[in-house]
């Protein structure tokens, strides 16, 4: 068993640092445990079997759907009739156009599954904005791509489908309903920090619209906030699956880009699926490796040696719960989230039930602590767009987004010591007693 | 050669809009069916999921095509242009290695064992060995994508890669 988790560990981390894509790292020190193990024909018949078994899922489903809607969305002026609205109701204030930032990143995952899209739909349009009202770049890329974060717990949200699936079973309705309040929090956290450091820095305030202006603005976002209550009305009123919301919100965002706004041409469809399946299938590499990666762990026994040696160390929950996610931030800094959802889920979810919390804070929990990693170097998908869209170097943002780590630690500290955070909203629909 | 490779990349293109259409098609009539017909399409589920294994398989290949599969490269971009190359060229033959052993060997093998097994889907009655097929498919087309990121790595004129 030690062997095992040795070869596992070594033979990743060398594939990572010399560029290998994380998935076929993972498949790769998968396939080279298997082999060591058992014959070389069977292993390698496993290795496909568990990959393409990681597929097999309906849930799963949902994922390319919101990748596709959130794709039509970015083109189809929905993302720019969110940023006009948000910038019509707080513009005005101090850092204005940072809190537009993040509210829009905020709105944006509300109505699509991922952070990768809210980065470069937001990020595209408010970078620019922000360098002409004289903003520091490297501060708004910053801004920028920790917000995109709040996607990922704001529902709808691929991540927490994935949670769901490696949980063994938690309802997905329910975890949608407990990632409000949590994106919510981090969203108001980042705005927080937004709004000292304009103060500070002393950033010209815009003007206040008049509150006709307001009012058109608002009013033109709505088509496009209708599908927040089509979706999560749906999934959460118990009418259709998420998956089916999916398909659903493709539909709507199809009507309004393509019908209704016209910013979408029938001929641009084609591309727009096939970037779409692209996107999709990167994400579905990473859950079939991983997938084949989790099984061998649970074969070898280390998820329950793990968690053994975790209650080991201390019989203080608190202790126990912040090693957790020290571990988690540390691994979200190298991983991708979808891989460490699978991959730690099994592991880390039973201690964390031990100490008697529940599986839905537990999928709230990880999803805020590996966001943290998602908008950190030296793997941090996000970072790296908001980097490529605002034209600056890594190094140069990492100072900017220090004071919003330590934002969305705060956050994740509330949302690790008080269930309520998590559990509140679900409650209050029914989908868990209290 | 390059129209060869140009035919490749188109078809797997165009496979993959197909396959997109299909799945936002079937899982629509899914939705009209049990909403509007009021008698739910029992097929739709797993054909569903057994197109999703099919995108995203394949549609790995295609993003290697693209180069845009996730991965760690603050470390190679910093070394000189030859050493950059070697480290490159040992990527793609771990790719090749992975491809060639898990998606085409064992891919295959699961193929061969699932059509003896003669293990059938629950409701679209299609032999599960099919829907495997997949995997040694890509593999192939990793192997050749890989092949080529090689040739362009070495060979090809860096203006006009393959």
């Amino acid at each position: 068993m030690e062997m095992t988790a040795i070869v596992l560990v070594v033979v990743f981390f060398a594939l990572l640092l010399i560029n290998v894509p994380i998935s076929i790292c993972i498949g790769l020190s998968t396939m080279l445990v298997m082999l060591i193990n058992i014959d070389t024909l069977p292993a390698l018949a496993t290795v496909a079997q568990r990959m393409a078994g990681g597929l097999n899922s309906f849930a799963l489903l949902a994922i390319p759907f919101f990748v596709l809607s959130g794709l039509l969305m970015g083109r189809g002026g929905i993302a720019k009739r969110l940023i006009e609205c948000a910038m019509a109701l707080i513009g005005a204030l101090p850092g204005g156009l940072a809190l537009v930032n993040v509210v829009s990143c905020m709105l944006f995952g509300a109505i699509s599954g991922s952070a990768v899209a809210a980065t470069s739909a937001i990020g595209s349009f408010m970078l620019p904005e922000m360098k002409k009202a004289g903003y520091d770049p490297n501060f708004s890329a910053a801004v920028t791509a920790a917000a995109s974060t709040t996607g990922m717990l704001i529902p709808p949200s691929n991540i927490l489908i994935v949670y769901a699936i490696a949980s063994g079973g938690v309802s997905i309705a329910a975890l949608f309903m407990a990632g409000y309040l949590p994106g919510i929090m981090v969203g108001l956290a980042l705005m927080l920090v937004c709004y000292v450091y304009a103060k500070r820095k002393g950033y010209p305030l815009s003007d206040r619209l008049p509150l006709s202006v307001v009012a058109t603005k608002v009013l033109a976002a709505i088509p496009s906030l209708f599908l927040i209550f089509l979706i999560i009305g749906g999934i959460v009123g118990g009418i259709f699956t998420a998956t089916e919301a999916g398909a659903i919100a493709v539909v709507y965002a199809l009507m309004l880009s393509v019908g209704f706004y016209r910013e979408v041409k029938v001929k641009e469809l084609p591309e727009i699926l096939l970037k779409s399946a692209e996107t999709t299938a990167i994400v579905m590499l990473l859950i079939a490796a991983s997938t084949a990666m989790s099984w061998v762990l649970s074969i070898e026994n280390i998820p329950q040696a793990l968690s053994e040696f975790m209650l080991d160390i201390s019989d203080n929950p608190i202790i126990i719960l912040l090693l957790i996610n020290l571990l988690l931030i540390a691994v979200g800094a190298f991983l991708d989230m979808t891989p460490a959802v699978l991959i730690f889920t099994p592991i880390f979810l039973p201690v964390a039930e031990q100490l008697g919390m529940s599986p839905i804070q537990f999928g709230i929990m990880i999803v805020l602590n590996l966001s943290i990693g998602l908008c950190s170097p030296p793997v941090g998908a996000v970072l790296f767009i908001t980097c490529a869209i605002a034209k600056t170097k890594l190094e140069e943002i990492i100072k900017p987004l220090l004071p919003l780590y330590v934002a969305m630690f705060f956050v994740l500290m509330l949302v690790t010591y008080f269930p309520w955070f998590s559990e509140a909203i679900p409650a209050m629909f029914g989908f868990i007693e209290r | 050669m390059r129209k060869f490779i140009k035919l490749v990349d188109q078809s797997l293109g165009f496979s993959l809009i197909c396959a997109m259409s299909a799945i936002l098609l079937t899982v629509i009539w899914q939705v009209i069916s049990r909403f509007i017909l009021k008698d739910p399409a029992s097929v739709t589920e797993e054909l569903s999921r057994f197109i999703l294994i099919w995108v995203g398989i394949l549609g790995s290949a295609y993003a290697y095509r693209k180069k845009s599969h996730l991965g760690f490269n603050l470390i190679v971009d910093r070394q000189t242009k030859a050493t950059r190359r070697m480290l490159l060229t040992i990527v793609e033959v771990l790719v090749i290695t992975f491809s060639a052993l898990a998606l085409i060997v064992g891919g295959k093998e699961l193929v061969i064992i699932t059509l003896d097994l003669d293990q059938i889907s629950a409701s679209l009655g299609i032999r599960m060995g099919f829907i495997y097929t997949v995997l040694p498919i890509s593999g192939a087309l990793f192997v050749f994508y890989s092949l080529i990121n090689i040739y362009n790595l070495w060979i090809a004129d860096p203006e006009e890669p393959l």
